[in-house]
């Protein structure tokens, strides 16, 4: 059946870009044109008017590529295809959308980051260069977890 | 992706096979009970001229009347009743109303009236009914059933029947009719219905020669096809369809416009014949061109079947017997006769989505 | 999808087949129409791809890469018959309803008929 369009659907992607000064032209409302007009070539204006309702850029965090967009959960479908299609933001630099999860609350897209970076810098672990370096990142994974998670977890622990 | 567009509504194809020599086959009561015939379609391959028996029938077809602006009592008035409906069988049906917006009525040769309204008509006329089978939550459709026949005068059903039809609400139409008399008459149609403009037709009938037809290869043993050895009843449904509505089956796969192409395995036909008979036609007078095309094979011919597609009204309350039928899509409710050399027939009956299951 | 009967005592020789939605397409007749007298013509390539681009206006360039066939074209009268698949149904008919001009002259589609046989189209009693 299909679901009535009232609950969100949050899509968390990365962005990357083919140089590293790509970086300087993004901000959210950019990004939100950029990507209904993705959705206007993609989907037409049957797919623009889908989405139109409740999207959203919710998050953008320029310096890990990381970005929230929030969707009516009828039509995240339309959404998620038209990422795949992007491939310049403003017609200035290349780059590549790629969405890593799709979550329905926020909070579960945030708690799938932290594992998502945690397990980003394990893979940086074998190409540590000095020991101060490893023990830098080492410090930076054990620090990867949600404050909240910290504090319940310690009561259990008490409990 | 768009889960709810890619959705459409149901319909229905059933296919048969039997022979006209079998006792128990059933194609005379199929062709009976479909009462409101449109349009017969006939397609005869390897022939250029049409053998005498069949053009006498082809021309034959009974010639029907257009009543212009008649009140619906009329049709349960006693005169008429006695007149017509008892003696022999009456086809009326309303013309040019169309059954998803207007009131239709139509008058079955069982000589059962059915009323086809709208809900507010339903509530002004006060008559009962039953809700429209093919309806939504909020029925806006009704229909309501009289029987000519078992109609008592002086009764106080005969009485509402007509103080609700004549006094509450003057329903009107075009009406379409024709009586098949058993004999003898003393009163004819367009005198009765004088004082209404009436109009007398007659079929009107188009034959066309058809030249180099590509055809899929039909074994009438084999209803449901084989992928090498012949088609099955579907595929030769679609290309048939082609044929009559004039569409070019010879397309490349790589063609811009169209990719449809004659279902294999084909062969190609000389000449092929094709007539068309338009109009209000009796199923008596199918039965009878039905009859003759299976005599068709009585001397030897090239041709290894004959077609016979009959179209029903799109906008008749009913499609075979009393079954309701409705107009959703498109209100098609049609059926073919392929009719094979060794007297082996195949039926096939199609409805669209407001329609009950053929019988 | 099609279910099956038969009946033994006539020796196999009677079969039904009822088939459920067996077409998988559906088949439209339609006819565009101009608002004024136009001197403009229309040969079927540029008939097939005014609906191409009504669809991509409406659904984008993947509602333009859904295929459909046009049977039939007739230059006069500017009526055809298209063979769509029944998921694909939806989305023709609303392009060809929202299509509103044809190089700045105001046309509009008219949907006379649609069925999923193909044999249906040339027995339409509605006209």
């Amino acid at each position: 059946m299909q679901s009535t369009g009232g609950h969100p659907k949050y899509l968390l992607c990365e962005i990357s870009f083919a140089s590293p000064n790509g970086w300087q032209h993004v901000e959210e409302k950019k990004l939100h044109r950029s990507i209904l007009e993705a959705i206007q070539k993609a989907h037409g204006d049957f797919g623009v008017a889908c989405c139109a309702v409740s999207f959203a850029v919710k998050y953008l965090n320029t310096y890990t590529g990381i970005l929230l967009l929030r969707c009516r959960k009828a039509h995240y479908r339309l959404l998620w295809s038209t990422l795949a299609f992007i491939h310049q933001l403003g017609k200035k630099e290349t780059c590549a959308i790629t969405c890593i999860h799709v979550g329905g609350t926020i909070r579960t897209c945030q708690k799938f980051l932290i594992g998502y970076n945690r397990q980003q810098l394990l893979r940086k672990l074998p190409t540590c260069k000095s020991e101060a370096e490893r023990t830098a990142l080492q410090e930076a994974v054990r620090s990867c977890t949600l404050q909240e998670d910290v504090v319940s977890a310690s009561e259990e622990d008490s409990n | 992706m768009y889960m709810h567009l890619e959705q459409c509504p149901r319909h229905l194809l059933v296919c048969e096979k039997s022979n006209f020599t079998n006792e128990k086959s059933r194609h005379g009561i199929h062709v009976q009970s479909h009462y409101f015939n449109y349009q017969v379609n006939m397609l005869i391959p390897e022939c250029a001229v049409l053998p005498s028996e069949l053009n006498a029938l082809v021309n034959s077809f009974e010639k029907y009347y257009l009543v212009k602006n008649v009140p619906v009592y009329e049709l349960v008035e006693q005169q008429f009743i006695d007149r017509f409906v008892k003696k022999g069988s009456v086809y009326a049906l309303s013309y040019n109303t169309q059954i998803d917006q207007d009131n239709t009525v139509a008058l079955l040769p069982t000589g059962t009236l059915i009323l086809s309204v709208d809900k507010d008509t339903y509530e002004e006329l006060g008559l009962e009914g039953k809700s429209s089978q093919y309806s939504h939550k909020a029925v806006m459709r009704y229909v309501i059933t009289v029987d000519l026949k078992s109609l008592v005068p002086g009764t106080a059903k005969n009485k509402r029947v007509m103080w609700a039809l004549k006094e509450k609400l003057l329903v009107k139409c075009d009406f379409l009719i024709m009586w098949n008399s058993p004999g003898d008459e003393d009163f004819s149609l367009s005198t009765h219905f004088e004082k209404y403009q009436c109009k007398e037709h007659a079929p009107a009938v188009s034959t066309k020669v058809l030249r180099d037809l590509p055809y899929p290869v039909i074994q009438s043993c084999d209803l449901r096809g084989n992928p090498e050895k012949s088609c099955d009843a579907s595929e030769f449904m679609e290309w048939l369809g082609a044929v009559t509505s004039e569409i070019e089956c010879n397309n490349e796969a790589s063609n811009f416009l169209s990719t449809f192409c004659c279902p294999e395995p084909s062969s190609v036909m000389e000449k092929a014949y094709l007539c068309t008979v338009t109009g209000f036609l009796l199923p008596e007078n199918i039965c009878k061109l039905l009859e003759q095309l299976c005599h068709y094979f009585d001397e030897p011919k090239f041709a290894q079947w004959t077609s016979l597609t009959v179209h029903g009204f799109a906008d008749s309350p009913v499609s075979w017997g009393s079954a309701e039928h409705g107009f959703h899509k498109g209100g098609e409710n049609f059926y073919n006769f392929v009719v094979f050399k060794n007297r082996d027939y195949w039926l096939q009956m199609a409805v669209g989505s407001h329609d009950g299951c053929p019988p | 999808m099609a279910c099956h009967e038969r009946m033994e005592d006539d020796s196999g020789k009677y079969e039904r087949i009822v088939h459920k939605n067996g077409s998988s397409y559906h088949y439209l007749k339609i006819s565009l129409e101009f608002e004024e007298d136009t001197s403009i013509r229309l040969n079927s390539a540029q008939f097939k791809q005014l609906i191409i681009s009504s669809l991509k206006q409406l659904f984008g360039e993947i509602g333009a890469a859904l295929p459909f066939d046009v049977l039939q074209f007739e230059e006069n009268t500017l009526s055809a018959v298209l063979r769509v698949y029944n998921r694909d149904l939806v989305k023709v008919w609303s392009a060809l309803t929202l299509l509103g001009s044809y190089q700045s002259e105001m046309c509009a589609f008219r949907v006379q008929q649609v069925s999923p046989f193909l044999l249906a189209l040339c027995g339409n009693s509605r006209t």
